[in-house]
């Protein structure tokens, strides 16, 4: 009910008639070429890097024109299959058949007529080039879109150390060639989605029909769809318009950069995006345990993989609650620590002039500061801030009183544990979280973290993703699923999809694959 | 897929086996022991708690095949159906007031308990008042929040409570279990009467009944639930009764707590773990709070069909922190506790007699 007021708020201030709305559809294709051209020119505002080359069909006298905008299109393919094919002999072809003669003629692949301005104008702007013909109201729109892009390379974010290096690019038409690469499969699906106002980016929604729910699919399509943006520019923009609820701190589809993930995810029934001009494609929808998991659990033994995902879980409890737990301990538990620690601990905190909630939020608050200066930064200033910041910063408070040796090992232990968590967008949700849990500490101590506990769990029990509760599959309990959530069971026995996605074909092996 | 109306939350098999639990698994475990330690002798408190354990089993096994008998129907039209339109209205009110009273009992409970071991200076009306923000903040959720609550927490009090039964097995004295079966006849229906009451609040199950998948399969879940609860109230007692002895258990306030505090973790990684064993209880005691005002929201809402979920608990919250507030120290405490669990229990008894007999009668339409 939220979610639909809204879109629904949204869509009455971008409701406003347009300025450039109003141009595109004043202006129609005529049949005079010159004056094709002139309109084309005044729209776009006559750009140096708009290449107007106006011709002869070869060997007629009849005028022609290709546009193109340099730097979007691939140079050779329109010279030397375009150009040259317009220029060499047509006298034996009714020059006034535009289709007839420009379908057989020309050698490229992808070419689709077209008579409306403003569409032409769109894929102009998009890498096409545009075949005018004098007296004519039809144009072809060639597909050439070309020009520079990034090579595949290794995902910057998300390293394995065991696993295929190749990470998404900035192309979609790339990243959507590499995940058919991973799964050859015939009933793998792309649904193309134009989205945006005043720039159109391409949107990709990949899922294996068969597999994935279908009103899952439906439903991230519909989100899709809905967006009413002037410009999207990352996925980051899909995902924080269609997510279910924006006020958790619970990222609820998972960012990668990796293609293997998206297809492993694509074959447990769920659905990617993937957004043209961003390597980070989207994995809808996400539970909470599907955040801890990294595909080097898979790729790694069985027992290793579970016992580094336990790692990561107590990870997150230590990240989550240490500094509270410390905090609760110290201000009003002190009964709780054994007497030998107990003394250590005071004898620590003899000088510490503040109590234990400030001197903890004092250090929690520089770590923050460190780690955001140094993600910054470029690569090699990086090291610098880690060791002024942890190095002469962590010393240097420790004899000078401020704080006690055993909080700096305490925000140690919590940073680096926050660390341990593979997604970077939860674990930047956790430490907010870790901030609510030191105030409700320092005010209630351990009853109040318990308090601060339970209420985080009414809010992941509440939050969905996509319809599937997002903390599946241990509430509800699908007992099936948890061989692979805490622990990961020996590859030879998840045989099955997981049901909490309620996916339609739920043996992950056919009975004939696995006879082969 | 549009929103889940609270009306097509259904609830699995699985969910009624841990709905049993966490609606009774709360603050009376933690002074049980003592009540029953006072009417028997030595370590023969378990047989009252037995023969009342598997009393109320086979009555919550009865009550609910009554009522699934009639599928995916809420409390107040299958009672409209069996004992007329005024007096379901009546029996309806009156789990209103059985989940009021004990949601605000568990709350002062809580406060007290956080207050003696926990926070010693924290003002207990302070104390009870996040604790109710917390529940009310769960009850405001989907319905269906509340039974992935029920699972997420029950996992926490199973572990606990084995942490602790296990533990104690090696501190357990013979003197204190032997000899058994001194007590009388009497001090046995004593400890039955003292017993019983603890299991009143499961009447909160029948008004999940109506969303249960499978109806059918209903009884066996909440009976299977009902004995783990049974046995978890038998092993604490045993435990308490065997490392501290009945004359030591009987004059403390809350023996389950007690016990914890007499263990010593191995490894010393904690001292004083009754704090924690507290701590986490907090859970086990959230969840009956939670259910509790929830039932009486269901309740409302079956009665007055245009109340609004947020309305009423705007009107409920107040009520139970008003309640909670009133007795002054702990004898009106365990007055209050008194009457809310023999309310409870004999609107339990009252609905499964009408219900079944009528059903008999009149048969499923």
């Amino acid at each position: 009910m939220s979610r639909t007021s809204f879109f629904n708020r949204r869509k009455l201030k971008t409701n406003k008639p347009e300025q450039q709305n109003q141009t595109k559809t004043t202006i129609e294709l005529g049949k005079n070429l010159a004056e094709n051209l002139k309109n084309i020119k005044t729209i776009l505002g006559e750009p140096s890097d708009l290449i107007v080359r106006e011709t002869t069909l070869g060997g007629t006298d009849k005028k022609c024109a290709i546009v193109y905008i340099s730097g979007l299109v691939d140079q050779d393919l329109v010279n030397n299959n375009i150009l040259k094919v317009i220029q060499s002999n047509m006298n034996e072809i009714d020059p006034n058949q535009i289709d007839v003669v420009f379908q057989e003629k020309i050698a490229i692949t992808d070419i689709k007529k077209d008579n409306k301005f403003d569409e032409s104008i769109d894929s102009l702007l998009s890498g096409s080039t545009i075949f005018f013909l004098d007296e004519t109201d039809t144009v072809l729109i060639l597909g050439t879109a070309g020009g520079e892009k990034r090579s595949i390379e290794e995902p910057q974010s998300e390293a394995l150390i065991r696993g295929p290096r190749e990470g998404f690019v900035e192309s979609v038409q790339t990243n959507v060639a590499l995940i058919r690469r991973d799964i050859k499969n015939s009933n793998l699906r792309f649904n193309y989605h134009d989205v945006g106002n005043k720039s159109k980016r391409t949107i990709v929604v990949s899922y294996i029909d068969g597999i994935v729910n279908p009103t899952i699919v439906q439903e991230v399509n519909r989100r899709v769809k809905s967006i009413d943006l002037d410009l999207v520019a990352e996925s980051g923009f899909v995902e924080q318009w269609i997510e279910d609820s924006f006020l958790s701190p619970f990222p609820q589809m998972i960012n990668t950069e990796r293609p293997d993930r998206v297809a492993s995810s694509l074959l447990q029934g769920k659905v990617g995006i993937l957004v043209d001009g961003t390597p980070f494609a989207l994995i809808a929808p996400t539970t909470y345990s599907e955040t801890l998991k990294s595909l080097e659990d898979y790729y790694e033994r069985w027992i290793v993989g579970s016992l580094i995902r336990i790692l990561r879980y107590i990870g997150t409890f230590l990240a989550l609650l240490l500094p509270a737990i410390y905090i609760a301990l110290v201000s009003y538990h002190q009964g709780m620590i054994p007497t030998q620690l107990a003394f250590s601990i005071a004898a620590a905190r003899e000088g510490v002039p503040f109590p234990s909630f400030v001197e903890a939020m004092l250090m929690i608050i520089t770590m923050e500061i460190l780690q955001e200066a140094g993600a910054r930064l470029p690569k090699n200033l990086g090291q610098t801030v880690g060791i002024v910041g942890g190095l002469v910063i962590g010393d240097s408070a420790v004899s000078a009183g401020i704080v006690s040796p055993i909080m700096v090992i305490v925000v140690a232990l919590t940073a680096i544990s926050s660390f341990t968590n593979p997604s970077y967008s939860v674990g930047i949700g956790f430490r907010m979280l870790r901030l609510f849990f030191m105030v409700a500490a320092a005010i209630f101590g351990l009853y109040g973290i318990i308090l601060a506990y339970i209420m985080l769990n009414i809010h992941v029990a509440n939050l969905k993703s996509f319809g599937i509760p997002y903390s599946a599959p241990f509430a509800p309990a699908f007992v099936k699923d948890w061989k692979d959530s805490v622990i990961r069971a020996p590859i030879t026995m998840l045989e099955k999809r997981p049901t909490y996605l309620k996916p339609e074909e739920r043996q992950e092996k056919s009975k004939n694959e696995e006879k082969s | 897929m549009p929103p889940m109306e609270d009306k097509d939350i259904q609830i699995s098999d699985k969910d009624i086996i841990i709905a049993v639990p966490s609606i009774l698994v709360a603050v009376g475990i933690l002074s049980l022991p003592a009540k029953i330690a006072q009417e028997t002798i030595s370590s023969d408190g378990w047989i009252p708690l037995l023969i009342s354990g598997i009393v109320m089993i086979f009555l919550t096994w009865l009550v609910v095949k009554t009522v699934s008998s009639f599928p995916n129907q809420s409390f107040f039209t299958i009672s409209s159906s069996l004992v007329t339109k005024p007096i379901a209205i009546i029996l309806t009110l009156l789990f209103v007031i059985q989940g009021i009273l004990t949601a605000a009992f568990e709350v002062r409970e809580i406060a007290d308990i956080s207050q003696i071991y926990l926070l010693n200076d924290t003002p207990m009306e302070v104390l009870s008042l996040v604790f109710l923000l917390v529940v009310i903040y769960a009850v405001s959720g989907e319905r269906a929040g509340i039974f992935r609550l029920n699972t997420l927490f029950l996992p926490f009090i199973i572990i606990i409570s084995l942490f602790v039964i296990i533990l104690s097995i090696g501190w357990i004295e013979k003197a204190n279990i032997l000899p058994i079966f001194k007590t009388s006849i009497g001090g046995y229906a004593e400890g039955i009467k003292s017993s019983i009451i603890y299991y009143g609040n499961i009447g909160f199950l029948l008004f999940y009944l109506g969303f249960a998948k499978q109806p059918k399969k209903a009884p066996k879940m909440a009976a299977i639930g009902m004995s783990f609860t049974v046995l978890l109230y038998t092993l604490l007692f045993i435990a308490c009764v065997g490392v501290m002895g009945n004359g030591a258990v009987s004059n403390i306030i809350y023996p389950t707590l007690d016990l914890s505090k007499e263990l010593e973790i191995p490894g010393g990684f904690f001292e004083r773990f009754e704090s924690v064993f507290f701590t986490i209880w907090v859970m086990a005691i959230f969840t009956t709070t939670v259910i509790a005002i929830d039932i009486t929201v269901l309740a409302l809402q079956s009665v007055f069909k245009k109340l609004r979920k947020l309305n009423i608990i705007l009107f409920i919250a107040p009520t139970v922190y008003f309640i909670s507030l009133l007795p002054k120290d702990y004898v009106e405490v365990s007055t209050l506790s008194n009457i809310v669990t023999v309310f409870a229990l004999v609107l339990l008894f009252v609905v499964t007699l009408l219900f079944t007999i009528l059903l008999k009668i009149k048969g499923v339409k």
